[in-house]
């Protein structure tokens, strides 16, 4: 029993002794840490250019400087965005014939699932005349979908990550709000960037063209109060982009195409996220109702614990 | 079956659950592991890598934490559940030290410790990868240094508990008063209160007893012992120093994340707390003082008297705080409970409550009104019902019941100060019941 006693002091020695290793070793690895300026910091997923001087279209993610920019989502300013810093003048040739060849025909999403978890299923086709593809000097391509997800909708970075880890996406990352706690009516917007992986001569040759889907997983914040007890969340098309590398003199190049809709209408509808939310006409009964059950808890314990701790000591002095 | 064999099998079963988590998580949708648990690896990682653990967000811990798993990066990813899961076992071992230290019979003591390591909460705990049975541990080695005499390595630990979870801060004035002159002295094994069955109280009277009119300057005074006065220094400047040094390395982003949010937390999303909705309903505007001291009137008026009729009676003491401190906390999450259950072992062995069908029902009903609450639960979070109203009050039954449980608790608890009560001669050199400590 003793040697089994000195084990147990031994072995709590040891924790102990590790303890402050693990502080000096953790304060040695600190020392070169990269601060991080909160309220500025987004989770990106993968790493990303840490230059400002490159333009927006030859960084990884196209979005990220956006919000190098503005503080949050707002459409009319991501739109002068893509209008004016997202387009060089270089690729007009390659893109003039790029427009040509690929025209989007359908697109069709849907909310899959139930409850404050759902997936967003997107699906593009894209009709390609493959004769002339064949004669751009493109090199490699990747499809970008840009998600500007609405007040209340929210993606997981982490969660992404774990799928990118799966192979789901070539890539991804969300910009924006991306605190996962607060609700609707202290966040802001947020915006999810997918990039797939395209090889326009692989689709050439099939009929039916190019199809691209993605499953995008999101959760819902608790919405603002409403009388009806249900809040609607409309999602909005997203952006396509396709990004090809092509074949110069001297370098390779990027360029990027935005995908445009051609008037082509979503295959079911706008997708509307219907959400339960609190119902303003329950505040002051929940008020009263919550404090005057903590109060009536609160009594009992402490009568309970006054009356039985006096008994006891009653019992042990007269047992004295 | 002795304590060893439990602890064996214990730790065989934890390390095929950890096993059959590492294969849940890579084949199938729903992992095994705790989604805490991949938080504290990335602000590992970040370790690793020279940055902050606060560049990973929603990380709210002491940087220690992330120090612990930095072997995450370099050894395996599941060196942090192992380590969780040991910290358990240690739970366990203390719970049957702090037993037997009181002379509590062996085959209680391994009851009392089968409630423990074959809970199915507790095992599924620290191999899904959360780190409570540190503080657990941690908190269990005070009582133990406490009742070997060691004032100021309970000092330290405590001081170091308080800074890596804020709550264990509930225990200081209960540490301050069992440190009783008439029943503590510095340098000094305590005398114990030893285990003399159930349902017979132990001879000591416990010190808190109210001293006459004439005493009161003398017992204000004598309030100042050497050993309260050095508890409270050491614990406090080791609770300084780690939080000066971390706010040396992790700025303002280190004392918000780590503490300061969890002071201030109110969270509107449900739990199993009974404000949530209350929350809710009035995030839009911010509370008033007045209400937040209302919230916490209850929580503070519950501590002070389960201290003032307690808290010679040491780990029965702990229990009731750390019940009632969840049950009346803003933001209740499953993980809490493991805060009580560790203390629970503690406090058996004295209880005259039997499990039919008292026992039976205050476990039948904790865990009844749980499962309802869950259900509601599950209805709003995965289905997309509107039942916030059907939750909150399914909240207020699970409060009742936590009210319901510690009454018959506190019912069917022999009251057992922890110390003897020391007799003293007139001359210190003659103390009959104390023993030297390290």
């Amino acid at each position: 029993m003793e040697s089994w006693q000195h084990v147990q002091v031994h072995i709590c020695r040891i924790l102990g002794i590790q303890l402050i290793f693990l502080v000096g070793f953790g304060f040695c690895m600190s020392s070169s840490f990269v601060s991080c300026e909160v309220g500025r910091c987004t989770s990106n997923v993968g790493s990303t250019n840490q230059s400002l001087n490159i333009p927006p279209y030859f960084e990884k993610y196209i979005t990220k400087s956006y919000f190098d920019k503005y503080d949050s989502l707002l459409d009319s300013d991501f739109l002068d965005f893509i209008s004016h810093e997202l387009f060089p003048g270089s690729c007009e040739l390659l893109l003039d014939n790029l427009n040509l060849v690929l025209r989007l025909s359908v697109q069709q999403r849907s909310l899959i699932g139930d409850g404050s978890h759902r997936h967003l299923s997107s699906s593009f086709r894209f009709n390609i005349q493959s004769e002339l593809i064949a004669e751009l000097p493109i090199h490699f391509c990747e499809a970008i979908i840009i998600e500007k997800l609405p007040y209340g909708i929210f993606a997981d970075p982490f969660e992404l990550q774990h799928l990118l880890q799966r192979g789901v996406f070539m890539d991804a990352a969300v910009f924006g709000d991306t605190n996962l706690e607060l609700p609707s009516v202290h966040s802001n917007r947020s915006l999810v960037e997918v990039h797939m992986d395209v090889d326009l001569n692989t689709f050439s040759r099939h009929k039916d063209g190019l199809e691209i889907n993605i499953d995008l997983p999101l959760h819902i914040r608790y919405p603002p109060l409403e009388e009806s007890g249900y809040s609607s969340i409309e999602l909005g098309a997203p952006d396509l982009f396709m990004r090809c590398s092509i074949e110069a003199k001297s370098h390779n190049q990027s360029c990027l195409l935005m995908l445009k809709d051609n008037g082509v209408a979503l295959g079911n509808g706008p997708v509307v996220w219907r959400v339960p939310s609190g119902i303003k006409a329950h505040a002051r009964a929940v008020s009263i109702v919550t404090f005057i059950s903590a109060i009536l808890s609160t009594l009992s314990i402490v009568l309970t614990s006054v009356y039985y701790s006096s008994t006891k000591l009653c019992k042990n002095l007269k047992q004295s | 079956m002795d304590v060893r064999s439990l602890l064996l099998f214990s730790a065989l079963l934890r390390v095929l659950l950890i096993i059959y988590g590492e294969w849940q998580d890579a084949h199938m949708e729903v992992r095994y592991t705790d989604v805490d648990y991949l938080v504290f690896s990335d602000a590992a990682s970040l370790v690793a890598s020279g940055k902050s653990p606060y560049q990973r967000s929603t990380y709210r811990y002491s940087p220690l934490l992330a120090f612990l798993l930095v072997p995450n990066s370099i050894i395996h990813p599941s060196w942090g559940k192992f380590l969780f899961s040991a910290s358990d076992l240690l739970v366990g071992l203390f719970i049957h030290t702090i037993l037997e230290l009181r002379k509590v019979p062996e085959n209680l003591c391994a009851c009392a410790l089968m409630v423990w390591l074959f809970n199915p909460f507790t095992f599924s705990i620290g191999t899904r990868g959360n780190c409570e049975p540190i503080v657990c541990a941690m908190i269990l080695w005070i009582i133990i240094c406490l009742m070997n005499g060691k004032v100021l390595q309970a000092a330290f630990w405590y001081g170091l508990v308080v800074h890596f979870r804020i709550y264990p801060i509930i225990y200081s004035i209960p540490i301050i008063l069992v440190l009783d002159p008439h029943c503590f002295r510095y340098g000094l094994k305590p005398a114990l209160s030893s285990w003399v069955g159930q349902g017979n109280s132990t001879q000591s009277i416990p010190s808190t007893a109210v001293p006459d009119s004439c005493g009161i300057w003398i017992a204000l005074t004598s309030m100042f012992t050497r050993a309260r006065i050095l508890f409270g220094l050491i614990s406090g400047a080791v609770f300084f120093a780690f939080t000066g040094l971390f706010f040396y390395l992790y700025r303002w982003e280190f004392l918000h994340e780590a503490l300061l949010y969890h002071l201030t937390r109110t969270d509107p999303r449900h739990n199993f707390s009974i404000y949530f909705y209350h929350i809710y309903l009035h995030y839009e505007h911010e509370f008033s003082v007045v209400e937040r001291l209302i919230s916490f009137l209850p929580q503070f008026l519950v501590q002070l008297v389960l201290i003032i009729c307690f808290a010679q009676d040491l780990p029965f003491c702990f229990f009731a705080q750390t019940v009632a401190f969840v049950a009346f906390n803003k933001v209740i999450t499953a993980q809490y409970f493991v805060w009580f259950f560790c203390l629970l072992p503690l406090i058996l062995p004295w209880s005259n409550m039997k499990l039919k069908w008292t026992g039976l029902s205050c476990i039948l009903l904790w865990m009844g009104t749980q499962t309802h609450w869950l259900t509601w639960g599950y209805l709003l979070e995965f289905k997309g019902k509107n039942v916030f109203l059907e939750l909150w009050i399914a909240s207020i039954l699970f409060l009742a019941a936590n009210t319901f449980v510690l009454i018959k608790i506190i019912r069917y608890h022999t009251y057992s100060p922890l110390f003897q009560r020391l007799e003293f001669s007139s001359s210190d050199n003659d103390l009959r019941e104390g023993k030297k400590s390290i």
